[in-house]
């Protein structure tokens, strides 16, 4: 079993809710062990996808393949899959112990096997020995959601689902928890199909990202690509924090719209084309600093985010976003500057 | 004493005197009554256990075992009927669960007697409503069902569905459907979903809804009245008798202990499981 190959298929695979296409036509295919991450806003059919890849939404049309066989009909209690649910679902009226023996439990096994198994995965989710015997109602956020991880694993699944679990989880404890997947993802060897709303949280852990918007897969790909070469305005939005610049077409060819400059030398754009300007790329010029394109703007507002510091500057009623170079002490409100770019960092995108 | 606590004896002490003049020191009178000799009237100092002793020898556990018969039989049957019932109140739209909800509710606006008297018009031979349709469409004679212990039964039926469905609509409606769909995704089958899930969360309203059933139809009479005649007795009939017909108020005192007595037994183990406080979503 290679990283290459192919566990679970998706061929044109739609759902309607009366009318309403939540899924249109989805073809994927998610290969064995990776960590899989689908990400859009929410509306975009994300969770009725995964829904119905764990057996608990019928497809209107298409098919779902595992490891070549169709799964269609097959109902969630005979998939070999798991689901982590947005959440958690973990049975209240029952221990910690209990809720992570479940599978087992509805399987028949002995208690010797099934209690040695409950230790095995605490140990792996990393929740105290201790806690066998204590009710989930009394566990934190975050024990909680170890607990859902482990109940999910007991059964040995092919294949764990993940409907945005960590979304009510706090900001800091997230963080932790989204690098765990990561490592977990490796430790299992298993193929997790993780579901978010946030980009972010995709790029930290992801080995590729489907893009989802109305339905539709927008653009799929690893993190990286998807990150430096955004296939749409939605998905380059979708990530935050970028400057987007429109082309037009004037009596000379090409030029950015709101500054009146001719496009640069290599870049293919047509009009409808859109530039992408990371941050990062768009720099606060010092008195004497170069770049291709230069332009005035007026300081509106500087953002200390941690280790960097990005800037809001305004050109007549566009706002574009800067970061600054570190050490570099930021402009005061209403204070003109000089922006740039090298044409080399803008990334076009046609749409 | 603190101030809440008197406030809060305050606020108790109308109820808490209402149970004892109505409902302790009557209990208490029967209890007593059951201990004087036969056919005696008011309380006197000679105390015996005769009426016991009758009840055992002439043959009371009759009635006393069709009554736990029709209580259990009817306990488990509502039950049965009312979970399919409940679940689609739960779960489907609110416009289909007033419509159901509605059509259960109403009847029990109807006195009891009407509407025993139409299920007795329901199963009545030859003409019945029944009998009569069967024989015009099928041409099959299907005798008699009136008088009959099965009459008593659906009259049980017919007349305690609603104490036990609304009770468990409380208790199903506890049920998140998403844990229903983890314990189907880890396997479990439909019957595993219930018997794991969704039973153990519905349990305060199954409770309820059991007890009140139970203990109804245990001092229930009007079904064997109108539908099981002579058929089946159930104590209730009995006791009534002694207080009545055979003016013998102590053997009907002890009868009436005894029944009060097996309905403790049963009531106050199921009573001490129960949550209320989960029920009321607390």
């Amino acid at each position: 079993m290679t990283r290459t190959d192919t566990i679970l298929s998706l061929r044109d695979l739609s759902r309607d809710f009366g009318g309403k296409l939540a899924v249109k036509n989805v073809t994927l295919d998610i290969r064995e062990g990776e960590l899989f991450t689908i990400v859009g806003p929410s509306g975009s059919g994300k969770s009725t996808l995964i829904r119905m890849l764990a057996g608990l939404e019928i497809p209107s049309s298409g098919d779902i393949l595992l490891r070549g066989k169709r799964i269609n009909d097959v109902p969630a209690n005979r998939r070999p899959t798991s689901m982590v649910f947005q959440s958690l679902a973990l049975f209240n009226h029952m221990t910690v112990g209990d809720n992570i023996e479940f599978a087992l439990t509805v399987r028949g096994e002995d208690r010797q096997k099934k209690r040695a198994r409950a230790r095995e995965l605490m140990e792996l989710v990393r929740l105290p020995a201790d806690y066998y015997a204590k009710s989930v109602t009394r566990c934190s956020g975050g024990e909680r959601q170890r607990v859902a991880l482990a109940r999910a694993l007991a059964s040995d699944p092919d294949i764990l689902f993940f409907d945005e679990p960590l979304s009510a989880i706090d900001y800091r404890l997230r963080k932790i928890l989204e690098m765990e997947m990561k490592d977990l993802n490796r430790e299992t060897g298993k193929t997790f199909v993780y579901i978010t709303h946030s980009l972010e949280e995709a790029m930290v852990m992801s080995d590729r990202i489907a893009v989802m918007r109305d339905g539709e897969i927008v653009q799929l790909g690893e993190p990286l690509s998807i990150y430096n070469a955004p296939a749409s305005r939605f998905v380059a939005e979708f990530m935050g924090q970028v400057n987007l610049l429109g082309v037009e077409k004037d009596g000379h060819g090409m030029v950015l719209k709101d500054l009146t400059i001719p496009l640069g030398a290599g870049i293919a754009a047509t009009e409808g084309t859109w530039l992408m300007l990371r941050p990062e790329r768009l720099r606060v010029l010092p008195e004497n600093g170069r770049a291709d394109v230069t332009f005035d703007a007026v300081c509106f507002n500087s953002y200390l985010l941690g280790s960097r510091t990005h800037l809001h500057a305004k050109m007549d009623d566009r706002t574009f976003i800067s970061e600054l170079d570190a050490g570099m002490p930021p402009p005061e409100p209403g204070q003109r500057i000089r922006l740039g770019f090298d044409w080399s960092d803008a990334v076009a995108i046609h749409e | 004493m603190k101030r809440e606590q008197k406030a809060g004896l305050v606020l108790m002490s109308p109820p808490v005197l209402l149970l004892i003049a109505g409902f302790l020191l009557p209990l208490a009178f029967v209890a007593y009554t059951s201990l004087m000799p036969p056919r005696t009237f008011g309380f006197t100092s000679n105390i015996t256990l005769e009426n016991y002793v009758t009840a055992v020898r002439e043959s009371y556990w009759r009635p006393m075992a069709w009554s736990v018969f029709f209580a259990l039989a009817t306990t488990i049957l509502t039950m049965l009927i009312s979970w399919p019932i409940a679940k689609a109140l739960v779960r489907k739209s609110r416009r289909f669960a007033t419509i159901v909800a509605t059509m259960i509710a109403v009847p029990v606006f109807i006195a009891e007697t009407v509407r025993l008297f139409g299920a007795h018009l329901f199963l009545m031979p030859r003409g019945g409503i029944l009998a009569g349709t069967i024989n015009y469409f099928f041409g099959i004679d299907i005798g008699s069902v009136l008088f009959t212990p099965l009459a008593t039964l659906i009259g049980l039926l017919y007349i305690y569905l609603p104490f036990a469905l609304f009770p468990t609509v409380l208790g199903l409606s506890q049920v998140p459907a998403d844990q229903v769909e983890a314990a189907q995704d880890l396997g479990a089958s439909p019957w595993q979903q219930l018997r794991y899930v969704e039973v153990p969360i519905a349990s305060p309203g199954i409770i309820i809804g059991s007890l009140l059933v139970f203990v109804l139809v245990l001092g229930a009479t009007s079904e064997s009245h109108m539908l099981g005649g002579q058929s089946a007795v159930p104590i209730g009939f009995a006791i009534e008798q002694r207080f009545n017909y055979a003016q013998d108020w102590p053997l009907g005192s002890a009868l009436a202990t005894v029944l009060c007595l097996i309905t403790a037994l049963l009531v106050f183990p199921l009573l001490s499981r129960l949550d209320l406080d989960r029920l009321f979503g607390r």
